[in-house]
């Protein structure tokens, strides 16, 4: 019978492209600092277990967790690493709450963290051997490396991105425009959260198509940024939660689904599916998590999302199939403000991962900052009261959707 | 199956470039190295000096501030381990006339050990707890070549 888990902190590293005054366990020090800054009866040794987790070989430092035990407090507790590529962040977030809800003894309070330094590596490596998932499998059907560079156009996750753009601006009939709408308004956001990368508060629709294409119909402008940062969030059972912080924040729905692969959905996944903009995985996942939250209406019941989205299209595409809003009504919610800081349902007030993306963190600081919506410490604080918000990751080599669904009351569904 | 034939073959290779960066406190670690001097940093609940210096002290867990609690160390240590190897390192495949000493030294006044090469020794002549000190390069540039290594004293 698993226990009633509670967020009471979340804290960030500041991002930056080259992080070159901290080394890689610094940086991690850095979060887990800004996080335990927030509560201030907890210290340290409060701490029973650690988990931690980055992208594999991007830094080419395939045990960071041992590297860095000391910098993490970590000495002598239990620590695991959990990776799962894009999702990282979110993956590691949902192991921090597996971690407590167990109800282990001795082990109430857990920190989570997850970082990137993506100046120390070079993505493209990384990411090489990440969708090893899916190249070796492609190179089994006889294909060679170069040619699958080319296939998904520089082998980076804009190369899945873009044939799920070209598919969703097409199903929804929607213009370049609208994707530069979504940049805008995340960069816009940004600007006013202190831990992001690209601040830009005053960036027009014309700058952003202004820009050339890196893959159609993706332009640069409208593309994230490699970043190098960190993140944490403390988790903890719901007894001891209410003596560390004022607005205790509930987990009432965790959810980790996966459909179909990115690529080979078209090159013969079992999946068999052809509309990369469809993400089956993503609405299975909203399902999973939302049932256990007993939201039944989350277009009512969700007063703040998160959503990981590094390309404009995959904002407008998660926000529907999250069930947010209807099907190809998601543009027309951010041309008329409903998404926007004061807006009915606001969205990426920290600027999403369109505006600070070091992939390992992303997908936790999606959790991270709906958390402390609700806690009332975000640093873009929206003016409404946000009862009940959610934090979505995606990876990209199998369409992985990670989702954490979190409120200022418990569910009571272990009762 | 019949025969055991591969039918088709991938290769390919990945070029990858790292870049570590040190941080600002192994930075400052470095800088000392062009006057030839070697610092630490100490920290202030426990009093362990390392060498390296480290942000955070793993057994008190707590943050060493940059701009406090350097300390000037002298060039001078206790072998506490060492190790004698007939290759190169880096290269085993050929094996060097000269057998090279590798060893662990505690710098007087820290509570850390540092590895590097032991210089004009015979590996023979090497005893654990002797007395040690460090051989700088004539001109040093402040990053871990600044050593050439450890001389017995």
């Amino acid at each position: 019978m698993g226990r009633q888990v509670a967020v009471v902190s979340a804290g960030f590293s500041e991002h930056a492209s080259k992080r070159t005054d901290v080394s890689m366990p610094e940086l991690v020090s850095e979060a887990i600092l800004d996080c335990l800054k927030n509560v201030p009866s907890v210290g340290i040794e409060d701490i029973d277990a650690f988990v931690n987790g980055n992208m594999p070989a991007f830094e080419g430092a395939n045990v960071p967790e041992l590297w860095m035990t000391d910098w993490m407090g970590a000495r002598n507790k239990p620590l695991m690493r959990v990776t799962t590529g894009g999702t990282t962040g979110g993956s590691v977030a949902i192991s921090g709450y597996y971690n407590v809800t167990a109800g282990i003894p001795g082990v109430d309070t857990v920190l989570a963290v997850a970082f990137e330094q993506q100046s120390v590596g070079t993505t493209s490596v990384g990411l090489a051997s990440v969708a090893y998932g899916e190249i070796s499998v492609l190179n089994s059907l006889g294909m060679p490396y170069e040619e699958l560079t080319r296939l998904l156009s520089g082998g980076a996750a804009i190369g899945i991105a873009s044939y799920q753009a070209a598919n969703y601006m097409r199903r929804s009939s929607i213009t370049e425009e609208d994707l530069a709408r979504v940049v805008v308004q995340n960069r816009h956001n940004a600007a006013k959260t202190w831990w992001t990368h690209l601040k830009m508060p005053d960036l027009t629709i014309e700058q952003v198509l202004d820009t050339p294409y890196i893959s159609y119909p993706l332009r640069y402008g409208m593309v994230c940024p490699a970043s190098d940062g960190a993140c944490a969030m403390l988790f903890t059972t719901e007894e001891k939660a209410k003596d560390m912080c004022d607005i205790p924040v509930y987990v009432n729905g965790v959810a980790s689904v996966s459909h179909e692969t990115a690529i080979l959905g078209y090159n013969g996944s079992g999946a068999g599916q052809l509309d990369p903009s469809e993400q089956l995985g993503a609405m299975k996942s909203a399902e999973l998590a939302f049932s256990q939250s007993g939201i039944s209406f989350p277009r009512k019941e969700i007063d703040y999302a998160e959503v990981y989205a590094p390309f404009p299209n995959q904002e407008l595409m998660w926000v529907e199939r999250l069930g947010l809003f209807e099907e190809n009504t998601a543009s027309s919610m951010y041309e008329s403000g409903v998404t926007a800081l004061n807006g009915e349902l606001p969205i990426n007030c920290s600027g999403g991962v369109n505006s600070t993306n070091a992939i390992g963190a992303s997908a936790m600081e999606r959790p991270a900052e709906a958390a402390l919506q609700i806690m009332g410490k975000a640093s873009n604080q929206v003016p409404k009261t946000v009862h009940t918000s959610l934090g979505h990751g995606w990876g990209g080599i199998i369409n992985l959707i990670t989702m954490m669904v979190m409120s200022d009351e418990p569910a009571r569904k272990f009762k | 199956m019949s025969e055991n034939k591969v039918i088709v073959a991938n290769k390919g290779m990945v070029r990858a470039d790292f870049n570590f960066w040190v941080g600002r406190y192994m930075d400052k670690f470095y800088d000392n190295f062009e006057k030839k001097k070697l610092v630490g940093n100490k920290c202030q609940k426990c009093g362990n000096v390392f060498v390296p210096p480290r942000k955070v002290c793993g057994k008190c867990n707590v943050v060493i501030p940059l701009e406090e609690n350097w300390v000037d160390l002298p060039d001078t240590g206790i072998l506490k381990n060492y190790t004698i190897t007939p290759y190169r390192v880096n290269d085993r495949t050929s094996r060097k006339t000269k057998p090279q000493v590798v060893g662990m030294v505690q710098i007087d006044g820290s509570n850390t050990a540092i590895i590097y090469r032991l210089i004009n020794i015979k590996p023979e002549e090497v005893k654990t707890g002797m007395k040690v000190k460090i051989e700088w390069s004539e001109k040093p540039k402040g990053d871990p070549s600044d050593i050439k290594g450890f001389v017995k004293i």
